[in-house]
């Protein structure tokens, strides 16, 4: 592998980097307020379909779309972060207003979105696992500055979606809200000790529903991002389990928006070898099915392997009674 | 103990087996209709007649024994994947591997079947057997060792694993377990070969004079023994109890002297072989091979079927068998309305949640019930319980 | 004395009244036809029995639950308290028996929230404000320092200020000296005085006399969710108050049983755990009760669930009857003769969803009368021990079939109880095994833990209550910070054991 494919493996390993760091900042909110949420492969799949048809809808040609360009291409990912959270709210019915499992109802989620997604591309493109290739999507975009360090290095920097700018950015405003304002220490408190936050009369049932619509509209963001802005087009399962590789990175980082950064980064670069190793010189003897476990492989060592060293916020999962009183 | 004005009259009581059946049941039927009126809800929105709609799917599963015989097959790898969830469930874990462990259970036992093709008759079967709850098995043990050495949750390791499988069976037909006798001159797709017939489950539905395009095979009564098994693992055995108090409460089965690991990993295993049956329908019933476009999500439709069956082994039979007619279903809505087909994926979304919703709220409802007995019987309470304020929320 | 009490001001107008409260939860009346005053710069002790309705009431004074019945004036004004932040804002605050504090936040932060000023933080000013706060009322405690850090009695100035922080001035005070040490509780009382002295409203709940009658300008007496008197200390004495509380002459000693004590059952030397346990050591012989006494959450909990297995230590021995089973697996330790008392029974010894029967069994299950060599249960057999078990032990319940969380507090600890001496043990582990219970309850657990030394067995019995220390113990040793720190005969007065419950290293620097 030379220095170019390094280049071009970074960009990919980007992709997927916004992937993954879109959902796990969902689930980041969502487990920050006390609500476990392993519905977020189940949101993203829900943004991947709407997503897509919302970008036909507002940026398509016209006569059937609006023809609004790059804005209604943003409309079109917006789209899918709102059906991402209208979907998470019935996870925050269930779980904060009639105290289910918090898995339980995750595992529902994941399933009722396979179908949901069919059914709603049943509606939107009148076939129900896929829509037609080759839709609307942003201009890419090339640094400047970094696209042109040498070596093929500045690769990793050109064509890129404005998405992934986005994406990493979002780790200033994330922080700030989570550590510097108010709404971010009440929603803390919920996660580790709703309690605490209830007898200081603030309510809960409200910080949770906002956490849990949060990760409903990061997930459908990351969902929309993948179909509209990576592969150009809606198809059933193009997920992939990311919804769950990102939960993985979230556990790793701690639950911090910073440390999750890194773990997406990290996460998204493992993805990424199965699409870049096919040429190198050994690896190649290896049958392609093994190399495409690497990422799956990579998240269980790593959870097996860290998993102990890493403080979930105290209440996540526990079906907190008073949510509903106050 | 004399309270005074302090006691409340004690509502009637019920035996408490049969009130607990009896709240059960009625959880689930106000759950159906639920899902039904939201169901019909939809429909009216697309312009159609609920009425017509629902008995159309009715009426299409049970038109003729063929019809049923078909559903009773649907049925009999959600069972299997239902039954392997439960068994998890019952424990405290969320087995949701049950699809990984299915396909590799159909690799190994695709690689027995064509193996052991010099055993006689059933004993070539029963290796087969064998050899696919061996696979799930194994399979499973992996996320269980994890779980009881590293506490790394079985949620993510399951997932990831199921990634995993499904480079697995694309490696086996791919590589050891491609066709050696392709039919000449055609273009087949990626499949093992033919298995001997030896290696089939015979079929069933003959003998109620259920046509073969049924597929209802042995495996069905083999479905319905495997979940009274497992009902009694839960009820009278040793495991099952051990299990249980695990899945209720870790601490007091660690003061009680309960090895929680190795309850853990037993159940994995159970759980492994269970799943592993799963895909015996499609490999040894339906096709006679295993194929490139297998049917998949049979592992996850397991976790649907045993939430709708609460986890009861009993209740799951009956849970698949309301889903497999559901799934029938699809090819009624075809054939007679205009809805699309994915209406009734919708409808058994809806039912799901319906399920876990009203099943949640009526157990709030039995434990206040209870609590209040108690109240009534024993007299003034020490103190006011978590459950009180529970309650007093609810 | 008297310079020590509030200034008696019967002529200032009541702060709060509530009037003729009544609590029902399902079951059970926990208020009836309450009424209550509490007037500026007193303390209001409100006593009673676990379960009296005392945490009840003053839960619905802090909008915690609502009243069934009754009303609530506030300067003459019925008010309805609808939620803790209702309470608050009419200047009214809790601190409750069990911390509720955010562990990895500072306590600036815990102080602050929900009252947090502008939407973005501004730490600096906040910080500075707990300062002054904590410098103002004595309540010292770094701003800066996370909770996770803190001791107990660092956490409840924390709990203490948050009320403050929000200009109360009615402050309830749920058992606040349940978790202190005796010289810790000296101080708080000094700061009580001080905020008393500012015209605060104290409300003091308490179930200990003593404390009661050094700190209170009123006391009011709850029985069965009654009230049942209302008197000051001065017309007051301890076995009064006990009788009031109790509604009969208390027995604060049961008779002995007349055995002769034994041989060692169990020896403990040196054990070391995870920063709790510092070197233990102690015996207990046949037919004899040592007492452990101690402020809570000084290895107390560690050191019960090292002898039974759960926690292995890192270093020391653990004999029973001269068998070294350190580091046993919990199984192994359970045959070996030893009997366990959780401190918790929700957490540690029922399974609250499961029927009677099953959690009967629970520990015993793979015993040969109750289950085979190949794994099967023999329900008829552990259904027939239940029953036995139920009559002999009295646990009220309708039936064996019903789940565990149907009983009361006092019925499941029966329960527990009958289980654990069902088993013939050597040695009994008893950890606090009469907390939350009722004085009926308490009675018939202390009997049976007496009726240990008739059948031969040792007990080790750890309190946090000096009282059920005395009135079981044959020895006592005092553990502090996860060290034994003195042993004394079961006559030694209470203030020679306070001395060990504080650490001899601590007494040491103070004399």
């Amino acid at each position: 592998m030379d220095l170019t494919d390094i280049g071009a493996s970074i960009r990919i390993a980007f992709t997927y980097f916004t992937i993954l760091y879109l959902t796990g900042l969902g689930g980041l909110f969502s487990e920050r307020s006390g609500i476990v949420n392993i519905g977020l492969e189940g949101l993203m799949v829900i943004g991947t379909v709407s997503g897509a048809a919302g970008a036909a809808i507002f940026a398509g040609p016209a006569p059937e779309g609006m023809g609004l360009g790059a804005g209604g291409v943003v409309l079109g990912l917006l789209f899918g972060a709102l059906c991402g959270a209208l979907f998470a709210s019935v996870h925050a019915v269930a779980t904060i207003n009639f105290r289910v499992d918090h898995i339980v109802s995750g595992v529902v989620i994941n399933l009722v979105a396979i179908g949901l997604a069919r059914f709603l591309s049943f509606v939107f493109f009148e076939q129900a696992t896929q829509s037609d290739p080759g839709g609307p999507h942003l201009a890419r975009l090339d640094i400047p500055g970094l696209s042109d360090i040498p070596w093929g290095l500045g690769n990793a920097f050109q064509n890129l979606s404005p998405v992934v700018l986005f994406a990493a950015v979002l780790v200033f405003p994330v922080s700030f809200a989570l550590y510097r304002t108010r709404w971010g220490l009440r929603l803390r408190s919920a996660g580790e000790n709703p309690e605490a936050t209830r007898s200081l009369g603030v309510a809960v049932a409200p910080l949770q529903w906002q956490g849990v619509l949060l990760s409903g509209a990061l997930a459908g963001l990351s969902g929309a991002f993948l179909s509209v802005e990576v592969v150009l087009n809606w198809r059933e399962g193009q997920t992939l389990g990311l919804g769950f590789i990102a939960l993985a990175a979230l556990i790793l980082s701690n639950w911090d928006p910073r440390r999750l950064l890194v773990a997406a980064f990290l996460f998204g670069f493992a993805q990424a070898i199965p699409l870049r190793l096919d040429d190198a010189p050994l690896i190649s003897l290896l049958p392609p099915q093994f190399i495409n476990m690497i990422p799956y492989v990579v998240t269980i060592v790593a959870i097996a392997g860290f998993v102990a060293k890493v403080r979930p916020p105290a209440a996540a999962g526990r079906a907190y009674e008073g949510a509903g009183g106050t | 103990m004399s309270t005074g004005g302090a006691t409340l009259p004690a509502p009637r009581a019920l035996p408490p087996w049969l009130e607990s059946a009896v709240g059960q049941g009625l959880a689930l039927l106000a759950a159906f209709a639920i899902a039904v009126s939201a169901g019909a809800l939809i429909i009216i929105l697309y312009g159609e007649n609920p009425l017509s709609v629902y008995s159309a799917m009715l009426s299409f599963a049970f038109k003729d024994v063929t019809s049923v015989g078909t559903v009773l097959s649907i049925a009999t790898p959600l069972i299997f994947a239902a039954l392997a969830v439960s068994v998890c469930f019952k424990g405290g874990l969320f087995n949701i591997g049950v699809e990984g462990q299915f396909l590799v259970g159909m690799v190994t036992a695709s690689w027995a079947a064509l193996t052991f093709d010099f055993l006689p008759g059933l004993l070539h079967l029963a290796a087969v057997l064998l050899f696919a709850c061996f696979g799930g098995m194994v399979y499973a043990a992996v996320p269980g060792i994890l779980k009881v050495t590293t506490g790394a949750h079985e949620v993510v390791t399951t997932i990831m694993m199921n990634g995993i499988a499904i480079s697995i069976v694309a490696y086996a037909l791919n590589g050891p377990l491609r066709f050696t006798k392709a039919p000449p001159g055609q273009n087949v797709d990626l499949r093992t070969d033919i298995f001997e017939p030896s290696a089939l489950v015979p079929d069933l539905g003959h003998v109620f004079g259920v046509g073969g395009s049924a597929h209802l095979s042995w495996l069905f009564p083999i479905a319905i023994v495997a979940s009274a098994i497992v009902w009694f693992l839960f009820r009278r055995l040793r495991l099952g109890y051990e299990a249980r108090v695990v899945g209720s409460s870790a601490g007091s089965a660690r003061a009680g002297g309960i090895a929680i690991g190795g309850v853990q990993i037993k159940l994995f295993l159970i759980s492994g072989a269970l799943a592993g049956l799963t895909g015996m329908q499609q490999v040894l019933v339906e096709r006679g091979a295993l194929v490139q476009n297998y049917e998949a999500q049979l592992g996850f439709t397991g976790i649907a079927v045993a939430f709708l069956g609460q986890n009861n082994p009993i209740g799951i039979v009956f849970a698949a068998v309301l889903w497999a007619i559901l799934s029938r279903g699809e090819t009624a809505l075809q054939l007679g309305t205009n809805l699309p087909r994915e209406f009734v994926i919708i409808l058994q979304g809806i039912l799901i949640f319906s399920v876990v919703v009203v099943y949640q709220v009526a157990k709030r409802r039995l434990a206040r019930r209870e609590l209040q007995r108690a109240g009534a019987e024993v007299g003034l309470r020490d103190t006011a319980t978590p459950e009180d304020e529970a309650l007093q929320e609810a | 004395m008297s310079d020590e009490r509030g200034a008696g001001r019967e002529s200032a107008p009541p702060l709060v009244v509530m009037e003729h409260v009544t609590k029902r939860f399902p079951g059970v009346v926990a208020n009836d036809d309450v009424s209550l005053e509490l007037r500026p710069g007193e303390v209001h002790a409100l006593i009673g029995e676990n379960g009296a309705g005392k945490s009840t009431l003053m839960r619905i004074l802090y909008g915690m639950y609502p009243a069934s019945e009754g009303r609530i004036l506030l300067g003459g004004e019925e008010i309805s308290i609808s939620s803790p932040r209702v309470a608050l804002q009419h200047g009214i605050g809790m601190v409750h028996q069990h911390f509720v504090l955010v562990d990895p936040f500072t306590v600036t932060e815990n102080v602050i929230l929900g009252d947090e000023g502008s939407a973005i933080l501004d730490m600096e000013t906040a910080q500075q404000k707990v300062a002054d706060l904590a410098q103002t009322y004595g309540f010292q405690v770094r701003p800066s320092a996370l909770i996770e850090d803190l001791s107990v009695g660092e956490e409840q100035r924390v709990e203490i200020l948050k009320a403050l922080y929000r200009g109360v001035e009615v402050l309830i005070l749920d058992e606040p000296t349940a978790v202190l040490t005796p010289s810790e509780a000296k101080d708080l009382f000094t700061n009580l005085r001080r905020l008393r002295d500012d015209g605060k409203a104290i409300v003091f709940i308490s179930h200990k006399l003593d404390e009661v009658l050094a700190i209170a300008d009123r006391i009011t007496v709850l029985r069965r969710g009654k009230v049942v008197g209302e008197t000051t200390p001065a017309d007051a004495s301890k076995a009064k108050l006990a009788e009031m509380m109790v509604g009969r002459p208390v027995l604060f000693r049961l008779e002995q049983p007349d055995v002769e004590i034994g041989e060692p059952i169990l020896e403990v030397e040196g054990l070391l755990g995870e920063g709790k346990l510092n070197g233990i050591g102690f015996e207990v012989r046949t037919r004899e009760i040592l007492g452990v006494a101690g402020v809570e959450g000084n290895g107390q909990k560690e050191l019960a669930e090292a002898l039974i297995g759960l926690r292995k230590p890192a270093a020391g021995t653990v004999r029973l009857a001269g068998t070294d089973i350190t580091g046993w697996p919990v199984a192994d330790i359970r045959n070996a003769g030893v009997a366990y008392i959780p401190e918790d029974r929700h957490e540690q010894g029922l399974v609250l969803n499961m029927t009677l029967w099953e959690n009967a069994v629970l520990g015993r299950e793979d015993d040969p009368p109750f289950s085979g060599k190949t794994g099967f249960l023999f329900i008829d057999r552990i259904k027939e021990m239940a029953r036995r078990l139920v009559k002999l032990f009295d646990v009220r319940t309708r039936s064996i079939n019903v789940a565990a969380s149907t009983l009361s507090g006092g019925n499941q600890q029966k329960l527990v109880l009958a289980r654990e001496l069902d088993t013939s043990p050597k040695l009994l582990i008893a950890s606090q095994p009469t907390r939350g219970l009722d004085v009926g309850a308490i009675e018939f657990v202390w009997r049976q833990i007496l009726d240990q030394k008739k059948e031969g067995r040792g007990v080790l019995l750890i309190s946090a209550e000096l009282d059920e220390i005395y009135a079981l113990s044959d020895r006592i040793v005092t553990i502090y910070e996860g060290r034994i720190t003195g042993e004394y005969a079961p006559d030694a007065r209470p203030e020679e054991i306070g001395v060990g419950m504080l650490g001899a290293a601590d007494t040491a620097e103070a004399s």
